[in-house]
């Protein structure tokens, strides 16, 4: 009987999903949001930090100050095709992770946001 | 009620519209969340800090160096692709498959700029563009 009614299920999402299409892509690695909460200013120092979280995406000299730059991209698309009329949508956003080292090597300033947690598929291109 | 003129109308309309919808595609691709002035009406140089902006607008794409501070860019990207191929409405009447196509993609990039003295306060913030949204129209003339 559950067999059944799970085919069922199964054979109505199909036929609800027909003309549909889900893509996903990915660039970097997703930030730990571990490693930087044990990131303490004033303390971690910078061995520490790319013994947390590894060599940095982009190094940046700023005001004789380094930065290090982490990020992660993810893209996902959703695509409704109709034959005749054909929607498509790709949605990208991106994790960033700004650490800022002063001149003795110490952590002067943690800079984060984590933009792909809202991110949807999405099919209507119209509006927002 | 329903009158045969008014069955009429309907259905030309109703043939019109999707006539006009034949071989439609209709894409977008969006970077990262537009920014409006509303968004960043918040910021007041000489007053608001990076906190602050961080808070609001989360970590910027990217940090820079400037003479005075620093400068945070926030970008983001808005493209809107429409195409109409009226080759489909003669589909069923030629062996062969004629395309007539209409399309117009409308590339909305811009980045909102914000610079910092080397205290983290606002000297002052721009969008470096100034755009209005790309029409999704397929017409390219």
């Amino acid at each position: 009987m559950k067999a059944r009614a799970g085919s069922l299920l199964f054979l109505l999402l199909v036929i609800l999903f027909q003309g549909c299409a889900f893509s996903r892509g990915t660039l970097g690695d997703e930030i730990n949001a571990d490693a930087i909460a044990a990131i303490r200013k004033g303390e971690t120092t910078k061995a520490e930090v790319i013994n947390l979280l590894g060599a940095p995406d982009r190094l940046v000299q700023l005001n004789g100050r380094d930065v290090f730059q982490y990020y992660r991209y993810d893209a996902k698309a959703g695509s409704l095709l109709l034959i005749v009329l054909n929607f498509t949508r790709l949605s990208i956003k991106s994790d960033d992770l700004f650490i800022v080292l002063n001149q003795s090597g110490l952590v002067e300033d943690v800079i984060s946001s984590k933009r792909t947690d809202g991110l949807k598929f999405r099919f209507w291109p119209f509006g927002e | 009620m329903w009158t045969m003129r008014n069955r009429v109308v309907f259905s030309c309309v109703a043939v019109m519209v999707c006539i006009s919808l034949v071989g439609c595609n209709v894409v977008r691709v969006s970077l990262n969340t537009t920014l409006t002035p509303d968004d960043v009406a918040f910021i007041a140089p000489g007053q608001t800090t990076l906190t602050d902006v961080v808070t609001r607008l989360g970590a910027p794409d990217s940090i820079g160096e400037t003479d005075m501070g620093m400068v945070a860019n926030y970008r983001f990207l808005d493209l809107q692709y429409s195409r109409v191929n009226f080759g489909w409405l003669a589909k069923p009447w030629t062996p062969v498959d004629p395309d007539l196509i209409f399309s117009r993609t409308g590339l909305g990039v811009d980045a909102f700029q914000v610079a910092f003295d080397p205290h983290g306060v606002v000297v002052h913030s721009s969008f470096q563009r100034h755009l209005s949204g790309p029409p999704f129209s397929p017409y390219p003339f």
